[in-house]
C-alpha cells in the first residue's frame, strides 16, 4: 500500500514517515503544496494524508484540483483548526476523513487503514477465528478453546471490533465510538473496565493470551509476538 | 459596521427639543396675533359704522323735519361727528353738501355706487384717495325715494394704529421666538447635564477598575433604568474578564505541571546511558502524560468553539430517557466496578438538541456522580417535564460540596477539592463543558448540595 504525506512542519512529517513505514505501508512524504500536487498528480498512492494548512498550495485546493482531474483516490485531512467550517469544507471537496491536531498517531493509523479498507471489496465473514477464539457473527457466539463463553451484547461488539482488527491498536475513544457510539473523549476508565471484563472472559483461563494492552495507545487482539 | 456608519446618524435630542418647541411656540403666537389683529380689525370696522350710521340717522332726521320740497339744513345735524364726510343727492337737481375739510370726491360716490339699504346691513367699502384712506357707502334713504346719502370717513388715523401695532407685533414674535429657542436650548443643556454626568464617570472605568459602577438614585428617574443596564453590563463584563484572566493563569498552572514533569524525566533519562526496557518505560510514561495533554487541549478547543459556534448546533429530536439509557449502558461496567449502581426516574417530552453535544453533557455530569458517589450507593437520573422545557436531574450522594464552592463548580480548571487532581478526574473541564453545551442550548445547569445527596439539574429548552 503506498501513501502520501504531504506536511511542511518538519517534525510531524518526519514521524509520520516514520511511523506508517513502521506499520507496514510504502510513504512518500512531501513538504509543499506544490511537491504534493505534482506527486499526487503522477504518482499512483492509495491514500493521502494532507495536511491543510500548507504555505504555497494549501490542502483544500490540492484536493479540488485532485478530484476535478478525476482521482478518486481516499484522502484523509490533517486539521490545526477544529473549525466546523473547515470540516464542512473539507467534507464537500471530497475528503474521506479528517482528524484534528493534536491527535494521536494510533488514532490516525487506525483511521488510515479503516480508509484503505473501505476502498477494498468488503470482507463480511460469518466467522472470525484468532487462535483457538471463534466468533460466530450471526448468532453472535464467542467459543474458546471449544467452549461456549456467555457474552452480553456490548462485550460481544467489543470482542468482534477486536478481531475484525487484528493486530491494529485501537485507542480507546476508538473503541468508545464504535462500540457504544460515544463520540467523546471520557475522562474515566470506561474501556479499561470493560476489556478487564472481556478479558476475565476470553483471556484468562486460556493460553496464549490474545487482548494486549499497549500503553499510552490503547489495546489489540492478536497472537503474543504476532 | 460600515453599513452602520453610513446610515445617517438620528439628530441629536437638543435639535428635536429646541425644533418641537421653536415649531408649537411659532404656530402659537402665530395663531394669537393673526386672532388679536383680526379682532383689532373689526373693531374699528364696527366703530366706523356706528359712527357712519350716526351721521346717517342725524342727516335722515333733519331730512323729516325739512319742509317737503326743501333740503334741510345739515350743518347742526352733524354738530359732534368729526372726520365724517357727507353729501346728500337729489338726482333731480344740483348736490348740497357739508365738507369739513377737504374729502373724498363724494358726488362720484353718490352717483356710481349701488345704494344700500338704510336699515340692511353695510358692507362698508374702503379706499384711497389723494394720500388719505376712507371707509364709506352710498346709502338710500327711505323717507325720500331718490335721495341719495354718501357717506364717507377718514380712516387714516385708525390704519396707522393697526400698522403700528402689526409692527410691534412682529418684533414681539420675533423676541418671544428667541427667547423661547433659547431657553429650550438651556432647558436642554441643563437637562442633559447628569447625561455629561454620567458618561464622565463611564469614562473614568477603565479595565483595572471594573469594579466601579453608577449610582442609579443619583440620576434623574428617567435615567436611572440605562444606569442599571450599564450597572449589570459592568457585572457580566467584570465576571468574564476575571474568569479570562484566571483562565490564562489556569492555562498555564495546568500545563506547566505535566510539561515539568515531561522535561525532567525526559532530561534523567537521557543523563547516562539505560537498557532499551528502561528507555520504553520511560517513552510509555511520556505518553501517557501527552495523552493527558492532548485531551485538556481538545477539551479547551471544544469549549472554545462551543462558545464562538453557538448557531451551529445540530438539532434534532432526542429521547432524552433513550440517551440517558445509552450513557448507563457505556458507564455500566466501570460503576458495576465501584459498587454504584445507576437508577432512571421519570419521564420526558423528546427536545430539539444536539444529540452528541447533550451526550457528552450528560455523559460528564453522569461520570463526575459515579465518580463521587461511595461504594454501594446510587446515582439516579430523574427526568421530568418543566414550563417550556425539560428539566433533568443527576443525584448521587457523597460529601457535601459548601454552598460558596457551588457556582464555582463550573468554572474551568475548578476543583472543590484541590486533592483531587491526584485521582485522574481530568483537567476539571468537565463541568465547564456541561455548562457550555447547556448554555448553547439555552438552557441552564445549577449544582445544589446537602447531607442527602448533590445534585446537578439541567434545564433544556424543548427547542
Amino acid at each position: 500500500m503506498r501513501l502520501l504525506i504531504v506536511e511542511d512542519e518538519e517534525k510531524t512529517g518526519d514521524y509520520l514517515r516514520q511511523g506508517l513505514s513502521e506499520a507496514g505501508f510504502v510513504v512518500d512524504l512531501a513538504r509543499s503544496g506544490l511537491d504534493g500536487r505534482h506527486l499526487a498528480a503522477t504518482g499512483d498512492y492509495d491514500l493521502l494524508v494532507l495536511d491543510v494548512m500548507l504555505p504555497d498550495v494549501d490542502g483544500f485546493s490540492l484536493l479540488r484540483g485532485l478530484r476535478a482531474s478525476g482521482s478518486r483516490v481516499p484522502v484523509l485531512f490533517l486539521t490545526a483548526r477544529s473549525a466546523v467550517e473547515d470540516r464542512v469544507q473539507g467534507l464537500e471537496l471530497g475528503a474521506d476523513d479528517y482528524l484534528v491536531k493534536p491527535f494521536a498517531f494510533s488514532e490516525l493509523l487506525a483511521r488510515v487503514r479503516s480508509l484503505l479498507r473501505r476502498g477494498a471489496a468488503p470482507v463480511n465473514p460469518d466467522f472470525l477465528r484468532i487462535a483457538d477464539l471463534e466468533l460466530d457473527l450471526p448468532r453472535r457466539r464467542a467459543m474458546r478453546a471449544g467452549q461456549r463463553i456467555a457474552l452480553t451484547p456490548k462485550e460481544f461488539a467489543l470482542l468482534e471490533l477486536l478481531a475484525r482488527r487484528q493486530g491494529e491498536v485501537l485507542p480507546r475513544s476508538l473503541i468508545a465510538s464504535q462500540v457504544w457510539d460515544m463520540n467523546f473523549d471520557s475522562d474515566t476508565n470506561v474501556i479499561d473496565v470493560a476489556i478487564r471484563r472481556l478479558r476475565a472472559k476470553i483471556d484468562d483461563d486460556f493460553e496464549p493470551k490474545l487482548i494486549h494492552t499497549v500503553r499510552g495507545m490503547g489495546y489489540r487482539l492478536d497472537l503474543p509476538d504476532a | 459596521m460600515p453599513e452602520a456608519a453610513r446610515a445617517r446618524r438620528p439628530a441629536s435630542l437638543a435639535l428635536r427639543v429646541i425644533a418641537l418647541v421653536g415649531i408649537s411656540m411659532a404656530l402659537v403666537l402665530a395663531a394669537f396675533s393673526w386672532i388679536s389683529a383680526r379682532a383689532l380689525d373689526r373693531h374699528f370696522v364696527e366703530m366706523d359704522e356706528a359712527e357712519l350710521r350716526a351721521v346717517a340717522a342725524a342727516v335722515m332726521r333733519a331730512v323729516e323735519e325739512a319742509p317737503a320740497g326743501e333740503l334741510p339744513e345739515l350743518a347742526p345735524a352733524i354738530r359732534g361727528h368729526h372726520g365724517v364726510h357727507f353729501l346728500l343727492v337729489d338726482p333731480g337737481r344740483p348736490g348740497e353738501s357739508v365738507l369739513p375739510g377737504h374729502g373724498p370726491d363724494l358726488a362720484r360716490l353718490a352717483r356710481d355706487w349701488t345704494p344700500l339699504a338704510f336699515d340692511g346691513p353695510w358692507p362698508l367699502a374702503v379706499w384711497e384717495e389723494g394720500g388719505t384712506h376712507y371707509r364709506g357707502a352710498s346709502i338710500a334713504l327711505p323717507q325720500r325715494p331718490g335721495l341719495r346719502l354718501a357717506l364717507a370717513m377718514d380712516i387714516d388715523t385708525h390704519e396707522h394704529f393697526i400698522r403700528e401695532f402689526r409692527r410691534i407685533q412682529r418684533w414681539t414674535f420675533t423676541l418671544a421666538m428667541a427667547l423661547v429657542v433659547a431657553v429650550a436650548g438651556l432647558a436642554v443643556r441643563w437637562g442633559h447635564a447628569p447625561i455629561r454626568r454620567s458618561n464622565a464617570r463611564i469614562r473614568a472605568i477603565g479595565s483595572a477598575r471594573l469594579h466601579l459602577r453608577l449610582d442609579p438614585k443619583a440620576v434623574p428617574v428617567e435615567l436611572s433604568d440605562t444606569i442599571a443596564a450599564f450597572n449589570d453590563l459592568m457585572g457580566r463584563l467584570e465576571d468574564s474578564f476575571a474568569q479570562l484572566a484566571n483562565f490564562s493563569a489556569d492555562i498555564a498552572h495546568e500545563l506547566r505541571t505535566p510539561v515539568t514533569n515531561l522535561t525532567t524525566q525526559t532530561e534523567v533519562a537521557l543523563g547516562q546511558a539505560r537498557s532499551a526496557e528502561a528507555y520504553r518505560e520511560i517513552l510509555y510514561s511520556n505518553l501517557e502524560e501527552f495523552g493527558r495533554l492532548n485531551r485538556m487541549i481538545n477539551d479547551m478547543l471544544f469549549l472554545a468553539q462551543t462558545e464562538n459556534a453557538r448557531d451551529a448546533l445540530q438539532r434534532e429530536g432526542v429521547d432524552l430517557a433513550a440517551t440517558v439509557r445509552d450513557l448507563f449502558d457505556y458507564f455500566e461496567a466501570w460503576s458495576e466496578e465501584r459498587g454504584v449502581r445507576l437508577e432512571l426516574a421519570g419521564a420526558a417530552d423528546p427536545i430539539q438538541a444536539d444529540r452528541e453535544m447533550l451526550r457528552r453533557a450528560l455523559g460528564n455530569l453522569l461520570s463526575n456522580a459515579i465518580r463521587y458517589t461511595p461504594t454501594g450507593e446510587c446515582v439516579q437520573v430523574s427526568l421530568s417535564d418543566a414550563e417550556e422545557g425539560v428539566r433533568i436531574v443527576v443525584a448521587n450522594p457523597g460529601s457535601v460540596i459548601p454552598a460558596a464552592d457551588l457556582p464555582r463548580l463550573f468554572n474551568r480548571f475548578y476543583r472543590a477539592d484541590p486533592s483531587r487532581r491526584k485521582q485522574g478526574a481530568g483537567a476539571g473541564l468537565g463541568l465547564a463543558i456541561v455548562q457550555s453545551i447547556v448554555e448553547a442550548h439555552g438552557g441552564r445547569v445549577e449544582a445544589a448540595s446537602d447531607a442527602a445527596s448533590t445534585r446537578f439539574s439541567v434545564f433544556l429548552p424543548r427547542g
